[in-house]
């Protein structure tokens, strides 16, 4: 819950994705409940008819069809012609919208680094399944990051594709500062409107945001994108371990809350955490948004092999 | 409820309150600390406050325990106590009597009453605890002062002046019972003269002081609160002046007991020797009655503790005055006569007990008294002389055991035969015995020296004789000239006699010229000198020389003068006892009715011990070692001189008490017996909960339990 005196600030990529990591996750593919259509041929399956080799369906043959998908045997048997159609296969947009605003620069271990590690294992599944991968980092800064962009945006790396971009993915991730409040509604509309195609989007943050996160959510919805929040608090968030009578400051807009820590407090608050990650499962849930709530000290590993996978985010 | 101290509170309030918030506020700096979203704190704070009843309350419970805590201390230091009838800064004079009277017990003793004087005491405690104490912060405030004075005949300051209770207390609980009657005047004078004197300022025309002097008989200072605890039964209660402020007596009296009690009590005891059969003893006892009804009591006559006679006394009912309820008591009385010729100890008991109304007799110890009787003596006396007849026939006449005529050559021969140790005093008549070869005049005894001048060292230095003239003055005390008048004697020649320093002898009547009747005493030897010749003067033929022969002889022979009521050995309780004893005596000591033995007594160089005063009733046996009195009683070696004494006090004796009294300037009337209210201190209290609080707070503090 408190800033983190020395928060881990990955440099490499080894850092980031470590080569155990790699070795675990190497099989895994990011699923989508929708088939969604993409730019190139990738190993997707789209929902156009398409020439992979997977048999889709039957139709009658009109004038001017390509005759070598006639099927002839159908021919034979029935005297009319027919047309074979294929599943074609598309590659998938896996969007990740990542949260650098100052908020998460807290807890031990680390939320920002946690997540940071998250959004590489998650882009590095992408990258090497030949999904489109876009990492979008939200956060407002003072003044532009990203030319003909947003203040709310606080970088944005996209079009990566193959395994030979997981370094430029890394190398922007290690890039990223967390620093900052957020607009998280206005970054939010801003993805929305710049994204292409179809596809997955995967939203880490802790969503204690004063603004609400449900404006940036509605915005995400739609446009055939499969969204999932992964909400990411640290331990000392979930349990606080401080004690006597505090200044409480707010590391994003400086707002202050003096409290005299005491059972019946500590009660409330948790109480009142339990409430909110709840309305965000909730609310998620109304939108067909996957939510899952996440601590820090969660292994990488546990999360993606077992959490995300129940989930269906991976497979 | 009333404030000692309500500025000295106001001030530390106005202080510390202040001082204790801005403590806490300094005390709670918080820690800051930087937090990812003081979202969910706000709203647990939120909900936690909107959810608490109190909540501003809640939040600083420890400023509001603190703040508790300080306002019980500063509550304990205006030190709150419950509200008292009486204003601060009085000096009040608490008179207690604790006369004979004051031991009437009104109603039944088993029921649980106490004597009059325990009632007093616990009214006076009271009045004490009403009392304003002094305030333990505040120094400009006055608490009240109260002395206590008890009194009965005499008056004794039991506590001067302090506004200490408990030392106030402890000495109104030290007062003891007398059976002494009771007088005022003396417990006045002494509260009185605690006062300071008036000073008057004499001033010139401008108002400046010029001189200023103070007057011993006017007081001034502040007024004196007086409480008088008494039945009202004193005497001399009329001599009491009682001060004014603002139309409101300063004097206020305490009615003890009740005014429907009854008493019958001894007021006359004494006893008379028949003058011609000196055996034939009289006892007279007087009683007196208050009750409303006709009464007979049974007096009992004890000689030596043994009943020797009964007797009734029929006693007619009081009087009650209509409209003023007061008694005038009846009366009765009864004589004894017995054949006694020996000294005896008379003792007459009233025997009211029995009697089925407890206030019949609420006073007990006026039903007893005692007389000392002494034997029937009656003097050997050998008239020396060379043929007077004037003093022989005088003689004659008086009732003696012996009395003979002896020429002085019969006397200088008795002197070496022992025949003179036959007689009890000597007259010498125009006569003086030889010296013998010591140069010693007269041997020990008792001598009446007539006509001769007695050389010194035990006489005169005679200085031959004057004019003549009459007798200017003589001691009217005496016991030789006390019952006559020496006005009518005239001298042809006076005596011009002078006395040498530093002898025994003393003056009784003088002349213009000088002593013309003298005393002397040595050890061994008393002599009453008339220096002049008889037979010149007219003194013959006046009756006061055959009174003044009868005295001497009365005085010489006997020693004591047989009439009870002018015996030292009958006192009244309240006054001292005095005696003259033989100058050799010692180990005196006086044994106490109760059979307690009082502290030595020494004795002045003539013999004259003075005890007391006497406390209670009874009979008083002082005795001593050495030379025995005449009437003494010797036992084992010591010497025992018997006193009687005895209250008899028709005013003590009259029990029912008085609703009002009336002093010099004004009639008091008893209060009513509303309850006072007493004052009791609350701050150890409010000390006791800040304590409570405090220990209160300590544990929230350690369980966390607050906000």
């Amino acid at each position: 819950m408190l800033r983190s005196e020395n928060p881990t600030r990955p440099t490499t990529i080894e850092e980031l994705l470590s080569s155990s990591l790699i070795a675990k996750i190497s099989q895994l593919d990011v699923s989508s409940r929708k088939i969604f259509a993409g730019k190139l041929k990738g190993e997707r399956r789209s929902k156009k008819r398409g020439e992979s080799v997977e048999f889709a369906d039957h139709r009658p043959y009109t004038t001017g069809d390509d005759l070598r998908h006639i099927d002839w045997n159908i021919y034979a048997r029935l005297d009319r012609f027919f047309m074979k159609l294929f599943m074609e296969e598309e590659d998938l947009s896996l969007h990740i919208v990542i949260d650098a605003s100052a908020s998460s620069d807290c807890g031990e271990p680390n939320k920002f680094y946690y997540m940071q590690q998250v959004a590489m294992a998650m882009g590095y599944i992408g990258l090497i399944n030949l999904n489109r991968v876009e990492v979008t980092a939200v956060g407002l800064r003072d003044e532009l990051v990203v030319p003909g962009g947003e203040k709310s945006i606080a970088g944005n790396i996209r079009d990566l594709r193959g395994r030979r971009r997981t370094h430029d993915l890394a190398r922007f991730l290690c890039t990223l500062e967390p620093e900052g409040s957020t607009d998280f509604a206005q970054a939010c509309k801003r993805i929305a409107m710049t994204r292409r195609g179809k596809g997955v989007m995967i939203v880490l943050s802790d969503f204690l945001m004063k603004e609400g996160y449900e404006t940036g959510l509605r915005l995400l919805v739609g446009r055939g994108y499969d969204v999932f929040a992964i909400q990411t608090l640290s331990p000392q968030e979930v349990n606080p371990d401080i004690a006597g009578d505090l200044q409480l400051r707010d590391i994003e807009d400086g707002d202050m809350a003096e409290v005299t820590i005491s059972a019946p407090l500590l009660k409330k608050y948790k109480e009142n955490l339990s409430a909110y990650c709840q309305g965000l499962c909730d609310f998620c849930a109304r939108r067909e948004i996957t939510a899952l709530t996440i601590q820090t000290d969660t292994p990488i590993d546990t999360l993606l092999l077992d959490y995300l996978r129940k989930r269906g985010v991976l497979r | 409820m009333t404030w000692a101290t309500p500025t000295l509170a106001a001030l530390v309030a106005a202080i510390a309150i202040p001082a204790l918030v801005i403590l806490y506020f300094l005390k709670l700096r918080r820690i800051p600390r930087e937090v990812s979203s003081t979202l969910l704190w706000k709203k647990a704070i939120q909900d936690l406050q909107a959810n608490a009843p109190f909540q501003r309350l809640r939040k600083n419970l420890l400023l509001f325990l603190q703040l508790i805590v300080l306002a019980l201390i500063i509550l304990a230091l205006a030190q709150p106590r419950s509200a008292s009838t009486s204003s601060a800064g009085r000096k009040y004079i608490l008179m207690l009597d604790r006369s004979a009277s004051m031991a009437a017990v009104d109603g039944n003793e088993t029921l649980g009453k106490a004597s009059r004087l325990e009632e007093a005491k616990k009214q006076a405690v009271e009045l004490v605890e009403t009392m304003r104490t002094p305030s333990m912060f505040s120094q400009g405030e006055k608490a009240d002062e109260a002395m206590v004075i008890a009194f009965d005949a005499n008056a004794e300051i039991i506590a001067s002046f302090t506004s200490d209770p408990k030392e106030l207390i402890d000495a109104i609980n030290s007062i003891n019972q007398t059976d002494a009657p009771s007088s005022i005047a003396e417990a006045y004078r002494l509260a009185q003269a605690q006062r300071p004197n008036r000073i008057v300022n004499a001033t010139n025309e401008a108002g400046v002081i010029t001189e200023s002097h103070e007057l011993d008989e006017l007081k001034g200072g502040e007024p004196y609160f007086f409480h008088l605890f008494s039945d009202g039964r004193v005497s001399d209660i009329d001599e009491v002046r009682a001060d004014e402020i603002d139309t409101q007596t300063t004097f206020e009296y305490h009615a003890i007991g009740s005014q429907t009690s009854n008493n019958i009590g001894l007021v006359a005891l004494r006893s008379e020797r028949d003058y011609d059969a000196p055996s034939k003893l009289s006892i007279f006892v007087g009683v007196q009655s208050t009750d409303t009804i006709a009464r007979t009591v049974d007096a009992e006559l004890m000689i030596d503790g043994v009943i020797r006679s009964v007797r009734s006394i029929d006693l007619p009912p009081a009087i009650v005055d209509a409209t003023t309820s007061t008694k005038t008591p009846s009366s009765g009385g009864v004589i004894f006569e017995l054949n006694e010729p020996n000294g005896i100890i008379a003792g007459v008991k009233l025997a009211t007990t029995g009697d089925e109304n407890p206030e019949a007799d609420v006073l007990l110890s006026d039903n007893e008294g005692t007389l000392v009787v002494p034997p029937a003596k009656q003097a050997a006396v050998a008239l020396v002389s060379a043929g007077d007849l004037f003093v022989h026939s005088a003689i004659q006449g008086l009732p003696l055991s012996r009395f003979d005529t002896i020429t002085p050559s019969a006397y200088e021969a008795g002197r070496s035969n022992g025949d003179n140790d036959a007689y009890d005093l000597f007259i010498f008549d125009g006569y003086l015995p030889k010296p013998d070869e010591n140069g010693t005049i007269l041997d020990p005894g008792r001598y009446l020296v007539i006509g001769k001048v007695l050389p010194p060292p035990l006489g005169v230095v005679d200085n031959g004789v004057g004019p003549g003239g009459p007798i200017i003055d003589w001691r009217r005390t005496h016991p030789v000239l006390r019952d006559l008048t020496l006005d009518a004697l005239l001298m042809a020649e006076t005596p011009i006699v002078e006395i040498p320093k530093g002898s025994g002898v003393v003056s009784l009547a003088e002349t213009a010229s000088g002593p013309a009747i003298l005393e002397t005493s040595d050890t061994d030897i008393r002599a009453i000198l008339v220096p002049f010749a008889i037979t010149k003067t007219n003194w013959p033929f006046d009756v006061s020389f055959v009174v003044f022969l009868a005295s001497a002889v009365d005085y010489l022979g006997t020693g004591s003068i047989v009439d009870i009521d002018i015996d030292e050995r009958q006192i009244t309780p309240g006054r001292v006892l005095s005696d003259r004893i033989p100058p050799d005596a010692t180990g005196v000591r006086v044994l106490m009715p109760d059979g307690s033995r009082s502290e030595e007594i020494i004795p002045s160089a003539d013999g004259r011990i003075v005890f007391g005063p006497i406390t209670t009733d009874g009979i008083y046996r002082l005795r001593w070692r050495g030379t025995a009195g005449p009437t003494d009683i010797v036992e084992d070696g010591t010497n025992y001189r018997t006193f009687a004494a005895n209250l008899l006090d028709p005013a003590e004796s009259n029990v029912s008490t008085m609703k009002t009294i009336a002093l010099a300037n004004q009639l008091v009337t008893a209060e009513s017996l509303t309850e006072r209210k007493r004052i009791r201190d609350w701050w150890p209290w409010f000390l006791g909960a800040a304590l409570a609080i405090l220990m209160f707070e300590w544990y929230i503090y350690n369980k966390k339990m607050y906000l």
